[in-house]
């Protein structure tokens, strides 16, 4: 069941490198059909997780990063569709695809713990796996940005200059996109932290164990201190474009560390 | 028989000199076209001029070659032997061939330019909206049009640019986007800058500063261009404001230096900065270009990059061409199947009259039959017919090229004595019948 999408994500990442190399329009639209499908059966699975369970598919690691994989590829769809632009459809996908791994493999659905039935637990996971999509996305547009500044500048213009956007729009979608993360991460923070704090009484040890000093907790507010930097300093330095685009990949690597290796190995607090 | 023809000449066979007589534009398309249609060679023509070539493109009789030949000379009041070495004829499938290499900016002066499919769209659309073209020209130029959109879609034909000044334009445009809005300065008043200044207002960026040495001479070009003249003095405050700067100083020694950009960088944020250094010797210091954010080309630079456009346009030609065979090949089947219907029906025609004379011979020995039996020897020799001619209309249709449809045509043409008096009523049904005249 789990190999539908990951075949379909798969396929859609294929189709995307082809459309990077070829650019035509009959590749350009299987790409993003296939990309579609993947999303349509991914709906599907969680649907099916949702009925079976009897809650959202949000409770353990597994479930968060293919819920992570759902909210990127259909942030990613929404960007590609309103701007017409493809070329940052390579990464992401295969993003998409390596992190679809771990619930391909890893099915089963974790039980829901009588603390994580508040709602304000399902609004704080989605509002941060809503920030880690469009700091994802701002990851991805950061990269192509400094392939195609390297091009620029060492003045050899090719393979990445005929294909990808200006350097002044990628720059303008980075910083939007850091921004709409940013708000999504603080609104998450706070909405866990509220839900702490009501549930504080609970015998559960993993709900003791929820302060600064758990290293998911930890590196998550790191994460945000250094997101806000980016977003301080655009406005009041004028750190743009290739600091911001450096800035932006910086921050997304250690999102994505908090995420799979701390969330499985080391976290006390968030291993539900 | 009418076959499709072009007869032209272009900056292949043509020096420029005569190329500047030979323009049909210059009286206006329509009145050529009108003229030409006055000389009563053909129904179907369409006339593409522009400064590298002038074609005509007409389905005609064996003699339209000679007469359009003779049009070209007389519209352009030039002596025929003075034309006639330079002009060339193309027909059938080569005619075909030719405009297409020519949509898909095979047959330019630089190749792979985009502005060719325009003009042979708008040669079109003039003829067409002067009920000057039909079938054949309106299948030929919609295939061409075609063949243009798919070299430009599946090949790297027009990519890259290859002057100096669109070079510039298009890693502006990669840089910043959109040139309007920007803000442009000019180092320099002469006449390297003139035309970068003139080439950049037609870019219609938001606004263009000049600075030199001696005011007067920024002040004169300012006025020129509907530009603002800047004060030497306030060079700085102006490499500030600015996102392109454009050097072309006869200086010696390079104006703008490292630290002298370094410090303006600061205070604009960072904002990115394109310099473009058009002067030899170099008025920027190589070491500027080091800068965060500062994207410095040379004249040098900007050459090189036009050098590897030529080059990777040469290496899509194999592409293009196999697109353009292809679609010829298209166009000829299309051709060749248009030209065996009249065939195919004179044929049928044939057949069916000889059934019914022989119906109608036989008619006093089937008097005595039962209606049923002569309702069924009717359908019996209609199937027989039918069944006869089945395998040869497949055959003709199936012809791909024009010279043995014409051979198959003229053989059965012969064999069944078609056209003769003897089927009068084949001609006045052809186009009935034949359902790609209509288009």
């Amino acid at each position: 069941m789990h190999f539908i999408p990951l075949l379909l994500y798969g396929c859609a990442a294929a189709a995307y490198v082809a459309h990077f190399a070829r650019r035509d329009r009959t590749t350009a639209r299987t790409a993003t059909g296939l990309l579609g499908t993947a999303i349509l059966a991914h709906t599907f699975l969680i649907g099916m997780q949702t009925v079976q369970a009897g809650h959202a598919p949000l409770v353990g690691t597994t479930a968060a990063v293919s819920a992570f994989v759902w909210l990127l590829a259909i942030s990613y769809l929404y960007v590609e569709l309103t701007t017409d632009e493809r070329a940052m459809g390579v990464l992401v996908t295969a993003l998409l695809t390596v992190l679809f791994l771990i619930p391909a493999f890893d099915p089963a659905v974790s039980p829901r713990p009588a603390v994580l039935q508040s709602p304000l637990f399902t609004l704080h996971v989605l509002t941060v796996l809503f920030a880690y999509a469009s700091f994802a996305l701002a990851f991805v547009i950061g990269v192509t940005y400094v392939l195609l500044f390297k091009e620029i500048k060492a003045k050899h213009l090719g393979y990445f200059y005929a294909r990808l956007p200006s350097l002044q729009v990628l720059d303008g979608m980075n910083g939007r996109v850091v921004t709409v993360g940013w708000i999504f991460l603080t609104l998450g923070i706070a909405v866990g932290g509220i839900w702490v704090m009501q549930v504080q009484s609970s015998p559960d040890p993993r709900v003791q164990e929820m302060s600064i000093q758990d290293p998911k907790i930890l590196v998550a507010l790191v994460s945000w201190g250094v997101y806000s930097f980016a977003l301080v300093a655009r406005r009041a330095i004028g750190w743009t474009g290739r600091r911001a685009a450096w800035l932006s990949a910086l921050a997304f690597v250690i999102v994505l560390l908090n995420f799979v290796p701390v969330g499985y190995f080391l976290t006390k607090s968030h291993n539900f | 028989m009418s076959r499709l023809y072009a007869v032209g000449l272009s900056h292949r066979t043509a020096p420029v000199e005569l190329r500047e007589c030979v323009d049909f534009t210059r009286g206006g398309t329509v009145e050529a076209l009108t003229a030409l249609a006055a000389r009563g060679v053909s129904r179907e023509f369409v006339v593409l001029s522009t400064c590298n070539r002038a074609e005509i493109y007409a389905v005609a009789g064996p003699d339209g070659p000679d007469t359009i030949a003779r049009f070209f000379a007389d519209y352009h009041q030039l002596p025929l032997a003075r034309l006639a070495e330079h002009l060339y004829v193309r027909q059938g499938a080569d005619a075909a061939r030719h405009l297409f290499r020519v949509a898909a900016g095979l047959d330019s002066l630089v190749v792979g330019e985009p502005q060719i499919l325009g003009q042979v769209k708008a040669a079109y659309a003039v003829a067409s909206d002067g009920g000057f073209t039909s079938a054949m020209t309106n299948r030929l130029f919609h295939s061409a049009f075609g063949v243009g959109k798919r070299v430009r879609r599946e090949t790297g034909l027009s990519e890259g640019a290859v002057s100096v000044s669109y070079a510039a334009m298009a890693l502006a445009r990669k840089i910043f986007g959109d040139l309007r809005g920007l803000n442009v300065l000019i180092l320099g008043a002469g006449g390297m800058a003139k035309l970068t200044g003139m080439h950049l207002r037609g870019q219609h960026v938001q606004q263009i500063s000049i600075v030199s040495r001696t005011l007067r001479t920024a002040e004169t070009l300012a006025a020129q261009l509907g530009a603002v003249a800047v004060p030497w003095s306030e060079l700085g405050a102006a490499l500030g404001a600015a996102d392109i700067v454009v050097t072309a100083t006869g200086a010696t020694d390079p104006i703008l230096t490292r630290g002298a950009i370094q410090d303006v960088m600061r205070p604009r944020r960072h904002r990115p900065l394109f310099i473009i250094d058009i002067a030899v010797p170099r008025d920027v210091e190589a070491a500027v270009g080091d800068l965060d954010q500062v994207f410095l080309y040379n004249i040098d630079d900007l050459q090189g990059i036009v050098k590897e456009n030529l080059a990777r346009r040469s290496g899509e030609l194999e592409r293009a061409e196999a697109i353009v065979e292809e679609e010829a090949q298209k166009f000829m089947a299309w051709l060749t199947s248009r030209d065996v219907i009249p065939t195919i029906v004179a044929l049928r025609e044939r057949f069916e009259a000889i059934r019914q004379s022989e119906l109608a011979r036989l008619e006093p020995k089937m008097s005595g039959l039962p209606p049923q039996a002569r309702e069924r020897l009717d359908e019996i020799t209609q199937l027989l017919v039918q069944k006869l001619l089945l395998t040869p209309t497949e055959q003709l249709k199936a012809l791909r090229d024009e010279s043995s449809g014409a051979a198959y045509t003229d053989a059965l043409n012969q064999l069944f004595r078609l056209g003769s008096d003897e089927a009068p009523q084949a001609p006045r049904r052809r186009s009935k019948v034949s359902p790609l005249r209509r288009e």
